[in-house]
This record gives C-alpha cells, structure tokens and sequence, in this order.
C-alpha cells in the first residue's frame, strides 16, 4: 500500500515536468489580424447597422475570488462558450448559449491575479502566514468550505487586512506577469475579426469600507500593445490612480483604454458622489478626467440593477428593478445603507447629479453611456432566465439555490432569489473588430439590457419631420439630420425630437412600452425627473389616463413557468417631441423598453427540481425584463 | 511492415510503461531514500533548492537562511509524520487523497496530449474527420422589405408585380434592408429561427417572395445569393482544428488509459 503512494507521488513529479513542455511547445499562435485590434481587416458599414452582443464583465478561475468560489474554468473555456459550443460547467452540468455572444470581455480581478488559484495549489507547508495556510486548507476541504473561505477573504479585502502575501503588488507582480500574458495569447487565438472579438481588460477592485467602487478596464489593441502593461491594482489608492495608468498607457503604446464603473448600487453613495472623493466641492478638473475615462456605466448585472430606486423616483411604477436585498448596503453588508446614500447609487440621479455639476463647474462627470453585463463568476457570460448559471460556482443549478443565504461578505441578509439573471451589453457598431466596439463605449453608441436581446434606436434632432420616420431608409435619416443614443444636442431654442424604435428579442417575448425619461435642471435650479409614456401596444384598449397607461397584462402560468406572445407587440415606434421643453434649461433623454411579463431564473429551477418556492419568492418569480439606452443630452450653447 | 513508431508514441499503454520506467529510474538514481519504511530522510542541495524555489513562487522573494532552515525542518517535520501515516495505513479509505490521485491519473494520461504538437497531415485529417464541427454555415445574400402584418405584405407584392420602385413599398423598420453573405446564425439572431429556415429555401432570383414571416413581422424577400455551408481549409483554421484535437486527444487518450488499467481488474458488485 505504502509503495503504489510512493510511485504515484513521483508520478506527479512527471506530471509538473511535462505540464512544464506544454507553456513552450503547446501554444498555438494567433493570425496576425487576430492578434491587432481590427482595423482593416473587414468591411465596415457606412454606419451602425447592426446590434452586437456582448458581456463585457466575465471572471474565470484567474480570479482570487472565483477560484475560491470554485470555478475551475479558465479563459479558453469562458471564450468557446461565449462564442456558443457546448462545454462543461464546473460541477459537471453541460452548459450552451441559446444564442452565441458576438463579443467577450474577460475581466478577471486584477488584485491577485490568479493568487488563490496558486495558494490552492501551492504545497501547504511552505505557506507561512497563518491565514493564508487556513485558507488554503479551507479551499481543499470541499466546495462549501471553499466559498466560506471566499468569503473572509472578500471581507478581508473590503476591511484592508488581506495578509501581505496576497496584497504587495511587488510580490505579485512575477505571477501577474506570466498569468497577463498567457491570457492576452490566448484571446488573440479566440479574437476573429468579423465574427467574434475578444477584449482585452481585468477589473479594478477599488473598496474603501467595502463600498463597491469597482471599474472594468478595456483596452482597444491587441497583444503588442497590452503586453506592455500589467493590470493595475485596486485596493490601494483612488479612482484618479487608475485614471493616470491609463493615461500612461496611452502614451506609452499609442493604445487605448477605457473604464466601467457597475455596481454603484453597492457603493453606499461613493460611485456617484456631488462632491470630490473625501469631500469638498468636485473641481473641473476632476470632472472632465471622469467623464473621459469613463464614457459607459454598467447598470445592469448579476449583483442587482442600478437604474433607478423608488425612493428618489416615486412616480415612477418601473423603479426598483432588482433592488431587493442590493439596497441594504455596501458590498459584503459590513455598512447599512441609510437614505441619503441612495442619490450616490443609482444612475438616474447620477445623470442629474451630473447637470447640477455642469452647472457648477462647467463640466459633467457623469456624461455616460449605459451597457449591461454579468459579472458571472462561473465563466459561462449566461444572462438568460431559462439558462442562467448563477453568481458564481456555489449557485450554479442546484434545487437550494434560490432559497439559500448568499453572502459575498460574512454577514446575513442577501438570498439566491435576489440575483438577477442579467444582463448585455448592446453595441451599435460598423463591425465586429475590437476597435468598433471600443470606439462605440467611446462615443455611448451602446444599451442596457436585462438579458433579453431587443433592438432599441434612438436619434435627437430638431427638424424630423414625419417623412424623415416614415420612410424605410429613416435610420439613415436619423444619422444624416441627428445624433444617436449617446450623443449630444446643442439647444436651438427649440424642443427636440426623438426617433425611436423597439423590436422585441427576435427569440423572446414581446414589448409592453417604450418610455422616455427625461431629467432636467428646472429655473431655480433643481434637477428634476419625468417619465414619459410615449409607445405601447393595444393604445385603442389602453388609454394614457394621468399620464400613465394601463398594465399590459401577465400570461405566466407560474406552475409550467412559461409565457405566451398573444399580449404585448413586435415593434414599436414613434417619433416624439419634448412637450415640457424650456429654452436653456439643460437636461438628458434616455429610451426605457419594457418587455410584457415573463418567468424569472426562479421558476425554471421550481421546475427543474421540482420545488416549491417559499412564497416570498413566489412574489418575486415574474419580473418585465427591459433595456435602457443611452442618453442623448441637450447642452446649452455657451458651454464650455 | 514499417514499424510506425508515431502511432506507437501515441499509445496510452506505451505512456504508462515509460512513466512506470521513467519513475524506476528515478527511484533508482535516489536511493531508497524515501522509501516510508526507511528510517533515513536525506536532503539533497537540489530539493533544497526546489524548496527554495516554491517559497519564492509563493511569497514573490527567495527565503533567507532563517527562513530555508524553517521550511526544511517543517518539509521533514511532514515527511516523517506523512512516512508513519503511511505506516499506519491512514492514507486508506481517506477521500480526499483518494480522488486527488486519482485525478493526477487522468491528468497523467492527458498530458502527452497537450505538450504535442500534431503535423499538418493529422490535423488535416481531423479536419475532414469531423466536418461538422467546422463546417461554416450556409450563407445568404437578400434584401428584404418589411410590412407589419401579412395583408400589407400580399398588397406590398401585387404593388411590386406592377413595377413600383421597391425602396419605396412597405413600411419603415430599423432593421437593415440588405444582407450580404449573412451567415444563417446572423439571419436567425435577427429574424428568428423560422425566417432562417424558410429563408434557406427561397428560390435564388430577381423576383420577390414571400410574404414570409419573421419573429418581428412579415418580409417580402429576394435572395440573390445562397451558398451552401463549406469547410474552410485547414490554413483559415489551424488553431481551432488543434484546439479541438487536443481536448478530445486528451479525452480519449485518458478513457483509453483507463480501460488498460480497468481490463487487469475483476470488479463484484453484490446485487
């Protein structure tokens, strides 16, 4: 018995010496179109005719949190899933896309890169700091130990006490290096121009307190230029840190990068702040530095939706999606949030935040488009209800998963239900190249949406008339007589007009409405906010009464958890003129797409495994999934 | 017979025989040294240095002399508590060492497959092994006008069949009038799965068909192109035939090794 463990140990020495080989002979190389950002390797169209889909926000086993979690997925698996074959899940359940993505970006923490996996694999003796050697051994004990383990360590990470080890970049840095580069080679094989690109990026993991300042960073090149740089670390140090490195970059590789900043929901008021980080009147200076590092928000993702809360939009029926459980608090609930922090932590207020700031100063940090993503942990960027793969490795599809306590931090309170099955990043581009698709986050060509993969255009001008909708070239009116979502208008005296369409998800459900919102700063100086109902289906039957319309209907059969298209509409369409506008008052217009009522990830489980759901969740099993374009804003002339 | 030593190197049973020598050699060139029932533990200055090296690739630094010393003694510390469980047989039944070596067999197994590099000629007849998996799909070039409902659409045709200007007939949608070289997935993520079907089976010409329907409302269509899917050559695609030959080679290659151990072993489940 003795004997055969000895020879299976010198097996293993083999084992490292031939997974040794494998790094010089086994890399396959990229072609060179592959392995640049695009240009000139495919037609472009003379403008954005076509939407493409993407997760721009994907951790695979290379992050410290996500090995812990489980995941023992890497970048290769993550980007043959994304781009639609069939692979394996982690715990063994075979994954696919209904619908392969047309774009990923992995963006795997950059604190740690690839740490737990190392610890995890590093020999328990020689690991020195007791913690880390805990944790190591929580990790080899089992699944749930090792997400408990996950869990101290997010803690810790958010409280600052990671042990050294783990938190010296100088330490890290060898391994950084070697992990940074393996991956940019192995996005090149996966990017094809034209067909399926591949991103460059990492996540910045910025978390004072634990509250959730975290940015996703993408770059625009290929691999020359990115293996000039390592990813940036983000628990020391502030935002404008992460803003020099990219400047750095820029001047040093002629490259480009831009960041993301999701989850504001979890900030406790930080993400977006009327004043400058630590207090005091925010400067011009720093405004325009955010607004031009940072021209897209993720709104929308896995950890809950960021658009809008009820308490800062009370006239608004649709606010509160997704905010259960979110809105307690910061990221691992070390911190309640009170009211007052809400202003900092969803969108809209953001956008109006940002008016007043404007006003102020003269500058709008907070001039932002609006994309969503996953933030998946599992690898798999799955953002459908019926084929939802969870959070991370501990709820993927299990019967318990929806009922259970889930804890990114060590404290009560969130549960399984609470996370939504969300969401995509909707890009309007001339190609599918890494430079088209930056270039469209750069100029907030770009929508939200919870999952479901509806068109949504929207143009601002101020002379559509009704032959400029109606004819069939009109999206080619919209760009040759005005500015798409994203774009800015500059006030004429006039009121503006907005073309718009919506067509329901081509393998999805239909449309409830279309609405416009609206938020200004009034003559006293005020931001204010209005929906607009400006499209929905069956208007003979559902008359605007208050300005509201009537609820479209539900066709849920909770039991079967399916849905029929026989409410709702296909397409919806109108071109729609301010009715409230005032002549210099500054102000933004976004297009809000609701779908009519569908199953949540919930009920497909209750399904699945045949379960039946507490009740508080059964409340909480139907949701109207939706899309959130881009603003278009109207700015004064005088402007600077 | 030319002996084929490339399908011979390729052999599950070949890689487990070398292994087997390979750790014979080893075992031979160390001594009996770390033999569990031995009482002897020596340390050679190269595991000291391996010792060294994993300290550094964990805490980012070489170990001082202090530091070395500690991890040697810990390192002999585990030897000697890990030669008497051996002793005491309590590696048995454990279930974690269990799958854990049981993994680094299949991983073993496997691992031939990822540090080769497969020729041209086998990637090529891998290729055409398993066209499916490459083949790209039919692809289809047309234009189409869009009406919101079916009678619109049969008035939108009989307008076309008296030579209206065809940009002008049929109404407004932000969906693009022409598609060149769309591949059917395109079509299906724009239209639906049905209209990528039907749409495959629309007759090539000048005329306009239809009305056919779509997941967003009814078309009118002329296809004037349609080629069936093709397999790429092997140049446009290398790195995806031999990605996909390494996972299945190394798929395979560890089923194979198993059923060589399996086939030695009688197994009686009581029923």
């Amino acid at each position: 018995m003795g004997g055969s463990i000895r020879t299976l140990s010198a097996a293993g020495l083999l084992l490292s010496l031939s997974a040794c080989d494998m790094t010089v002979t086994g890399a396959g190389s990229a072609s060179e179109a592959a392995r640049g950002d695009g240009t000139g390797t495919v037609p472009l169209a003379e403008y954005p005719e076509r939407v493409f889909w993407g997760d721009t926000h994907l951790h695979t086993d290379n992050s410290i949190d996500a090995f812990g979690f489980g995941v023992r997925l890497g970048p290769e698996q993550a980007l043959r899933f994304a781009r639609g074959e069939k692979i394996t899940a982690t715990t063994g359940v075979p994954a696919q896309l209904d619908r392969p993505l047309d774009f990923l970006l992995i963006a795997d923490h950059s604190d740690g890169l690839g740490s737990t996996r190392r610890l995890y694999d590093a020999p328990r003796l020689l690991i020195r700091d007791a913690t880390l050697r805990r944790w190591h051994d929580m990790m080899h004990e089992g699944p749930r130990q090792s997400q408990r383990a996950i869990a101290e360590l997010i803690t810790a990470a958010s409280n600052g006490e990671l042990p050294e080890a783990m938190r010296d970049p100088e330490n890290q840095a060898k391994a950084t290096e070697e992990i940074w580069t393996r991956h940019l080679d192995t996005i090149d094989r996966f990017n094809e121009p034209g067909k399926f690109t591949a991103l460059a990026g990492f996540e910045y993991t910025l978390m004072p307190d634990g509250n959730n300042l975290h940015r996703v960073v993408m770059f625009r090149d290929g691999s020359a230029r990115t293996k000039q740089v390592r990813p940036y670390p983000g628990l020391s140090g502030g935002v404008d840190g992460l803003w020099d490195y990219m400047a750095a970059y820029e001047k040093k590789t002629g490259g480009r990068a831009l960041a993301i900043p999701h989850n504001s929901n979890v900030s406790n008021g930080l993400m977006f702040e009327l004043t400058m980080p630590g207090g005091g009147p925010m400067t011009a200076e720093y405004a325009r530095k955010r607004a031009r590092w940072e021209p897209v928000v993720e709104v929308t993702q896995i950890k809950g939706d960021s658009e809008a809360h009820r308490l800062l939009s009370p006239n608004d029926e649709f606010a509160s999606y997704g905010v259960a459980g979110w809105e307690l608090g910061n990221l691992p609930l070390t911190r309640r949030a009170t009211p007052d922090m809400f202003g900092g932590n969803y969108v809209r207020e953001a956008l109006k935040r940002g008016l007043t700031i404007e006003a102020q100063t003269g500058a709008n940090p907070y001039r932002f488009g609006l994309i969503g993503s996953t933030d998946s942990h599992t690898a798999l960027a799955t953002g459908d209800e019926d084929n939802f793969y969870g959070k991370h490795t501990g709820n993927e599809p299990r019967a318990g998963r929806a009922a259970e306590a889930q804890n990114l931090g060590t404290r009560e309170g969130r549960f399984g239900w609470q996370y939504l099955a969300s969401g995509y990043a909707g890009v309007w581009a001339r190609a599918n190249t890494r430079a088209e698709i930056f270039d469209a986050m750069m100029r907030r060509e770009v929508y939200a949406t919870t999952g479901p993969r509806m068109t949504v255009r929207m143009f601002g001008g101020f002379d559509f008339s009704e032959e400029d909708f109606d004819a069939r070239g009109w999206v080619a009116n919209g760009y040759r007589r005005g500015v798409p979502m994203g774009g800015e208008l500059v006030d004429e005296g006039k009121p503006p007009v907005f073309m718009i369409e919506a067509l329901k998800d081509p393998k999805g459900a239909n449309l409830d409405r279309v609405q416009v919102v609206k938020g200004w700063i009034d003559a006293s100086g005020t931001t204010q906010e209005k929906v607009f109902e400006v499209a929905w289906s069956d208007p003979a039957t559902r008359r605007l009464a208050g300005g509201r319309v009537p609820p479209v209907g539900d066709t849920v059969d909770r039991a079967k958890a399916t849905y029929t298209n026989t409410i709702g509409v296909r397409q919806l369409r109108v071109r729609w003129t301010d009715p409230e506008y005032r002549a210099g008052q500054n102000a933004f217009y976004y297009v809000r797409v609701i779908e009519i009522p569908t199953p949540r990830w919930v009920l497909f489980d209750a399904l699945r495994y045949k379960l039946t759901l507490p009740k508080e969740i059964m409340n909480n099993s139907v949701s109207q999934e939706r899309a959130y374009s881009s603003p278009i804003w109207l700015v004064g002339k005088n402007r600077t | 017979m030319k002996f084929d030593w490339k399908r011979w190197a390729r052999e599950p049973l070949v890689h487990f025989l070398l292994a087997g020598a390979a750790i014979f050699v080893v075992l031979g060139w160390q001594g009996a040294a770390d033999d569990p029932s031995s009482r002897t533990i020596s340390l050679t200055r190269e595991d000291q240095a391996r010792l060294a090296s994993g300290f550094a690739d964990v805490m980012g630094r070489p170990p001082t002399d202090a530091e070395l010393d500690g991890v040697i003694a810990n390192w002999v510390r585990e030897e000697v508590l890990y030669r008497e469980a051996l002793k005491l047989g309590l590696d048995d039944g454990d279930a974690v060492i269990r799958k854990r070596l049981a993994q680094k067999m299949d991983t073993l197994a496997a691992s031939a497959a990822d540090a080769e590099s497969p020729d041209d000629a086998a990637l090529q007849k891998w290729l055409q092994d398993h066209p499916e998996r490459f083949a790209q799909d039919m692809t289809l070039t047309f234009e189409h006008i869009y009406f919101t409902d079916r009678s619109r659409a049969v008035v939108g045709k009989t307008l076309l069949g008296g030579g209206a200007d065809w940009t002008r007939v049929g109404d407004p949608v932000s969906l693009p009038a022409n598609f060149r070289t769309a591949s059917q997935a395109v079509v299906a993520g724009e239209f639906g799965d049905d209209f990528a079907r039907a749409i495959g089976r629309v007759p090539v010409g000048p005329q306009w068909q239809g009305p056919v329907e779509s997941a967003l409302g009814w078309h009118l269509v002329r296809l004037t192109a349609r080629e069936a899917g093709t397999l790429p050559p092997l140049a446009a695609i290398r790195n995806r035939v031999e990605g996909d030959w390494r996972a299945e080679t190394a798929r395979s290659r560890t089923d194979a090794a198993y059923k060589v151990l399996r086939d030695a072993y009688t197994v009686k489940v009581a029923r």
